[in-house]
């Protein structure tokens, strides 16, 4: 169980003419994701959906509201008052929030997250990067290589294990991240427009690869994406994003059964829905915002 | 028993590698065609009395100087002597610079605290050192490996803090998320996202060091190349003056060529192919 309660994230920028700007990339967003639900956060580029994936996943800290998993806060909260924040930055002088430990590897929380360019090491072999995944989760050295080598059997990349990843093209570097992402075993995972570098046809090849693998291993899935196709096809959720501030504008939920068809009337016709929302949205686009 | 084998045909393979690709580089075709009229240049004008001989001795008496010096007079330990001081002096860079660049790329904390150290120290010239460095350790070998280590430290250090400072957060935070903790980042992301800058400022390290082990053996000792360079001026002997340039030269040469080729092995991955 994922739960966001009233997130916001403002940045300050300074702007061409040298002022102060505050922009607000996300702003009270609150939602309760369900364990073993895909749930897709759709909307145009730039309405803070990325942000609030990173916010999920404890990449960024929210500057107002908290992100729980399974009642356990995922950054601890930020500083209000100044004694807070002295105490913060003493706090975080060598460590930086983020940061895990000093010298133990162990994650905050068991969660795996795919980015949108793979952020697969481009100094490790296919198989190494797996493997060092591993070794992060504390899997003992003995057993790595054969997990390693189960998950890469699962993605299809069992003839490139010593490929390193500039040699891949891109479909089988996001396959990869797959790979790694699912040898952990973790019970959520993240994604972030993964399959928006991909044509076509590797991307439907890619979204059957994660709905089967999906369906063996029963996990939570958040991704982010701006293709209403993909979180028609492949997720429970939909949680529609508006730009400016970014904020959650509609919810729907998909009933359709799997496996799903790709033109089922179902899908056409929510997609019309979110289709009307967006041009409703791009025709009266100030109306809404603050 | 048959690991160990294959271990030392590994060795010998790689070696192979390393000595095709230095000479590939030195005798390609295109080379020569320079290479070659410049040999037959330096052994034909002073022979025909085109420059002073005294000046300028010719190729062939070079190389005889060279051969008499190796058997006769010691210069193969010379070569040896100056080698030990200088791969001592890098070394102690190498391990030092190192470590303390990727922890300034790492935290900012320890950046804003040693930083500006460093930076006022380094563009203290080298051989500006010689004389306290003299009066601190004497005349001798620490005097000479530390002034080495000190030409080779500040471009190791300045190039592994940069290439470590503009890591790619993407890859940080993929490895937080899988639970890695800070030294584990540094060894496994920081250091590896930086070899390619690493590798280039052991390259200018070489050079550096170089220059100042002549230097430091000019000044104090009575062994290494620099010493006998030194000495040469004083007899007025050019023809082993020439030799010790020249060696000095094959030595840089073949450092530099030994780092492309670590460069090779270890960046890999940069290539693609």
């Amino acid at each position: 169980m994922i739960e966001s309660r009233n997130v916001s994230k403002f940045f300050s920028i300074v702007n061409d003419d040298r002022t102060a700007d505050g922009i607000t990339a996300v702003l009270s967003v609150s939602l309760a994701i369900d364990d073993g639900k895909i749930v897709s956060l759709l909307g145009p580029s730039g309405c803070g959906k990325s942000t609030f994936l990173e916010i999920l996943g404890g990449l960024q800290a929210p500057t107002e509201g908290s992100v729980f998993i399974d009642g356990v806060q995922v950054l601890e909260p930020l500083p209000s008052t100044r004694k807070e924040m002295e105490a913060y930055s003493r706090r975080h002088k060598l460590l930086s929030p983020f940061a895990n430990s000093m010298f133990a590897n162990s994650p905050k929380h068991d969660i795996a997250m795919i980015f949108q360019d793979y952020a697969v090491f481009p100094w490790m072999t296919v198989l190494q990067n797996v493997m060092f995944t591993l070794k992060l989760r504390g899997v003992p050295r003995r057993e790595r290589e054969g997990k390693a080598l189960v998950y890469l059997g699962k993605v299809g990349l069992t003839d490139s294990l010593r490929k390193y990843p500039l040699q891949l093209s891109g479909g089988m570097r996001q396959r990869l991240a797959l790979a790694r992402a699912l040898s952990v075993e973790p019970r959520i995972i993240l994604m972030d427009e993964p399959f928006a570098a991909a044509d076509i046809l590797t991307r439907e090849r890619l979204q059957d690869d994660l709905l089967r693998l999906w369906s063996e291993i029963g996990i939570t899935i958040v991704m982010v994406t701006h293709d209403p196709e993909e979180a028609l096809y492949l997720s429970d959720e939909i949680v529609v994003f508006s730009p400016n501030p970014g904020s959650i504008r509609n919810r729907f939920t998909v009933n359709a059964q799997r496996p799903r068809h790709r033109n089922d009337p179902e899908l056409r016709e929510l997609k019309s829905r979110i289709n009307a929302l967006f041009r409703y949205d791009a025709i009266h686009e100030n109306d809404y915002s603050i | 028993m048959s690991k160990f084998k294959s271990i030392i045909c590994l060795f010998f393979r790689e070696l192979g590698y390393f000595f095709k690709g230095a000479a590939g580089n030195l005798f390609s075709w295109e080379f020569l065609t320079v290479l070659l009229p410049l040999l037959g240049l330096w052994e034909l004008l002073p022979r025909l009395g085109l420059v002073r001989r005294t000046l300028a001795p010719p190729l062939s008496e070079v190389a005889v100087t060279f051969w008499d010096m190796a058997a006769n007079r010691g210069f193969l330990s010379d070569i040896g002597n100056s080698m030990g001081k200088f791969f001592l002096g890098l070394g102690i860079a190498i391990i030092t610079a190192i470590p303390i660049g990727l922890l300034m790329g790492w935290n900012v904390s320890i950046r804003k605290r040693i930083l500006p150290l460093f930076q006022l120290l380094s563009p203290i010239p080298p051989p500006a050192w010689v004389p306290i460095t003299i009066i601190i350790f004497g005349v001798g070998l620490p005097m000479q490996i530390f002034l080495i280590f000190l030409a080779a430290f500040y471009p190791i250090l300045f190039n592994t803090y940069q290439a470590a400072k503009d890591t790619d957060g993407r890859y940080l935070a993929s490895a937080r998320i899988f639970g890695a903790s800070e030294l584990t980042l540094i060894l496994h992301v920081y250091f590896w996202h930086s070899i390619g800058a690493i590798i280039m400022s052991v390259k200018t390290g070489v050079a550096m060091g170089l220059v100042m082990l002549v230097i430091a053996e000019m000044y104090g000792g009575r062994t290494g190349i620099g010493y006998v360079l030194n000495e040469t001026k004083d007899y007025f002997r050019i023809p082993q003056m020439v030799v010790c340039m020249a060696t000095l030269g094959v030595i840089g040469w073949f450092l530099i060529e030994v780092l492309k080729f670590a460069e090779l092995k270890l960046a890999v991955w940069k290539g693609g192919q």
